[in-house]
């Protein structure tokens, strides 16, 4: 039962018989797997987590959920409609005084395919200089940055920023303002509806033999839940550390 | 590395300066309020811990196919993954990344396990400049010192020795205000992360289904480090995986609150392989490097759930001990209780036999625990190890002690001599005494014993009734 009975205290023998390179993972993970040969499993794999877990659920009001939990973290959010969402970015942007704005939307988010061309006139007509642009030179220089999101989650007030083609990380990361376009429909209420999609979109059984699936994720993923934060310096909350100092939501609902 | 004697020298040391014992009693204290109110916030905060230790422990039980299967996924996904059995062999493998890729300008996101492997030196002997992301982090490389907390490493500087160090690394002008510091900072690193070509991550939790490496940061130094660089190098424990995405929230929904008292983390990054080909930024290369460094030594033995620890520090803030001394008096990079496990059981209980004792087994680690390891338990159980490298008069003490408790009548003894031996300070309690007695009762509240013991009193009353 007990593995550590049979060996020496600190035992670390089978180390120096490590393959180099790539091979000593594998031979790590056989030299484990005898290791631990004897000895017999006894916690479960939990299958139900929803029940303890889950803080929202669907029938909720999502949109007042999230607008309450983004607030609490220092997002701002502006409900806004199909038809006045591009005047709510102008009026945002004009606030900050930002000139040079990078748009960055997914071309499948439910703003439709030719939402970056809109914007993108409505922002010039404006006064403003967008550019989709996502170069070193463009993102560390302007001023704000406009993204769509993957998702939204109502529970923790975050907006879901992933990598993907025409979508940079540097983005939501490096100008000092960013505005995240949320669409009512991509709410959803927890964030295990949330992991719940990914787990289901790769689709891996845990235990089972390795699919191509991972793949099926973005490489990146972001999380965002508030503007960039530190309390290192004596505790004191200061925002902007290396992300944006600025948040803002707007969420369109129809 | 530490002995009893250069333990008691460091402890001495902490407790004499005020300076840091106020503020980390301030900041600890801050945080346990944080950290109880959002914990209230949760529905079933009970259920969900339960059901963090489960998932934790099952992993671990099952740790080979879970490795194998996370590995495959990285593979899958693009990422290359290396296994570095001790600390040594992690620093060969990640100096070697940077030697391929020619990389002079390292940054590095907080990472618990790149201190635990002392990274940051051999880098900088490789020739490589190792520059810290993590505000607190950048605060103690530039001022040459050492994290004192797991989650917030400068808790025991005050601003105005903060204010110093940037004055003098960053030439700004000097400042005490927490927001030009802030934006000081900033703007120095934004200058590093322009030109650095190798970024140094840790890993919150690495997901065995799909080879996602979870990384939580409040600041971005996550993001900076894992996207602007060409190579992105992530150091992870082999205890840090989860089986399933979906097991993420039950951890996630703890993490932050545990350790900030936030519901999550500002930034929650999930990275599955390097940058695809139709991505526009982020880095060509994608390196797991699995650290052992005796952690396999602890699965399926006594201690393997302190291997369950999702490094929140929620234990350092709570303990009574910790309070007092800070961080630095434990001599190790995993300070305060789950520290003073950790430390010895993955380096050598003789370099470290002190720690398990610097603890007064209060208990308020184990209620705090977000994964519930019993920390009182297992430190008990690791004094019991290290019982024959007691000094000699505690050995026999405790035998002696040992001796009178085992018979009634040598215990009525004992009560009838105890009161009449001890020194009231006409307070009711006893300090001072002969020899180790008094150095026992310097640090600890010891009560005179009532003349008339409870045994006593008992039989007057029986006889009294009757």
């Amino acid at each position: 039962m007990n593995a550590d009975q049979n060996q020496p205290w600190n035992s670390r023998a089978w180390r120096s018989e490590l393959p180099p390179g790539r091979a000593a993972v594998t031979a790590f993970i056989d030299a484990l797997r005898r290791r631990l040969r004897d000895f017999e499993s006894r916690a479960s794999l939990p299958q139900e987590l929803e029940q303890a877990v889950r803080q929202v659920i669907a029938g909720d009001d999502l949109p007042a959920r999230f607008t309450q939990a983004a607030a609490s973290v220092g997002l701002q959010v502006h409900p806004a409609s199909p038809v006045d969402w591009m005047s709510v970015i102008g009026d945002i942007l004009r606030k900050h005084e930002a000139h040079s704005v990078v748009v960055q939307l997914d071309t499948d988010s439910p703003l439709g395919k030719r939402a970056t061309d809109d914007l993108g006139n409505r922002l010039t007509a404006d006064g403003f200089a967008p550019t989709t642009a996502v170069d070193d030179e463009t993102l560390f220089s302007a001023d704000a940055a406009v993204t769509s999101v993957a998702a939204a989650i109502a529970e923790t007030g975050s907006v879901v920023c992933p990598s993907g083609p025409g979508l940079a990380r540097g983005a939501s990361l490096l100008p000092p303002v960013h505005v995240a376009i949320v669409h009512a429909s991509e709410l959803v209420p927890d964030l295990c509806d949330y992991f719940d999609g990914l787990s289901a979109a790769v689709g891996n059984s845990p235990l089972g033999p390795a699919s191509s699936s991972s793949t099926s994720l973005p490489a990146n993923i972001n999380l965002i839940t508030g503007p960039s934060k530190t309390a290192d310096i004596e505790g004191i909350l200061v925002t902007g550390v290396h992300g944006p100092r600025h948040v803002h939501v707007v969420l369109v609902s129809p | 590395m530490s002995s009893p004697t250069a333990f008691r020298q460091r402890v001495s040391e902490a407790v004499a300066d005020e300076r840091v014992v106020r503020a980390v009693h301030l900041a600890t204290w801050h945080k346990v309020d944080a950290c109880a109110e959002s914990m209230r916030q949760l529905r079933d905060p009970e259920a969900i811990r339960e059901l963090a230790a489960q998932i934790k422990q099952h992993t671990l039980e099952n740790l080979p196919r879970y490795l194998e299967q996370f590995v495959a996924q990285v593979e899958q996904s693009g990422g290359q993954v290396h296994f570095a059995p001790d600390a040594d062999a992690a620093r060969r493998i990640i100096c070697d990344i940077a030697a391929q890729h020619g990389a002079k300008l390292a940054v590095k996101a907080k990472s618990m396990t790149s201190e635990e492997v002392c990274l940051n030196d051999a880098l900088e002997a490789a020739g490589v400049r190792t520059v810290e992301t993590d505000l607190g982090e950048f605060i103690v490389q530039i001022d040459d010192d050492r994290p004192s907390h797991i989650v917030t490493p400068i808790i025991h500087k005050d601003r105005q020795q903060i204010a110093q160090a940037m004055a003098r690394e960053t030439g700004c002008e000097y400042t005490e205000d927490a927001e030009e510091l802030t934006a000081v900072a900033r703007r120095y690193l934004r200058g590093i992360f322009r030109r650095c070509d190798l970024g140094i991550t840790g890993v919150n939790f690495g997901v065995a289904e799909s080879g996602t490496l979870c990384v939580c940061t409040n600041e971005g130094n996550g993001r900076m480090s894992s996207t602007r660089p060409q190579v992105h190098v992530a150091l992870m424990g082999i205890e840090k995986l989860v089986p399933r995405l979906r097991d993420l929230p039950v951890f996630l929904k703890l993490l932050a609150r545990s350790s900030t008292g936030q519901p999550l983390t500002v930034y929650t990054t999930l990275i599955t392989g390097p940058k695809r080909a139709d991505d526009p930024d982020g880095p060509e290369e994608l390196h797991v490097v699995l650290l052992d460094n005796g952690r396999s030594d602890l699965l399926a033995g006594e201690f393997a759930e302190v291997l369950r620890c999702i490094r929140c520090g929620a234990c350092l803030n709570v303990c009574p001990v910790y309070r007092n001394l800070g961080g630095h008096a434990y001599g190790s990079v995993y300070p305060g209780p789950i520290g003073s496990l950790v430390t010895p059981l993955l380096q050598g209980l003789d370099e470290h036999a002190e720690l398990p004792r610097a603890s007064s087994l209060c208990g308020a680690c184990q209620v705090v625990c977000p994964v519930k390891i019993d920390i009182p338990g297992l430190l008990v159980r690791l004094r019991a190890r290290t019982r024959s490298s007691q000094p000699l008069l505690k050995r026999v003490a405790v035998r002696l002690w040992k001796w009178v408790m085992k018979l009634p009548t040598r215990y009525a003894w004992a009560q009838w001599w105890l009161p009449r031996l001890l020194r009231d300070c006409g307070d009711g309690w006893a300090r001072g005494g002969p020899g180790p007695l008094g150095a026992w009762t310097h640090s600890r509240d010891l009560p005179i014993p009532p003349k008339q013991s409870f045994r006593q009193l008992w039989r007057k009353r029986l006889s009294d009734e009757r």
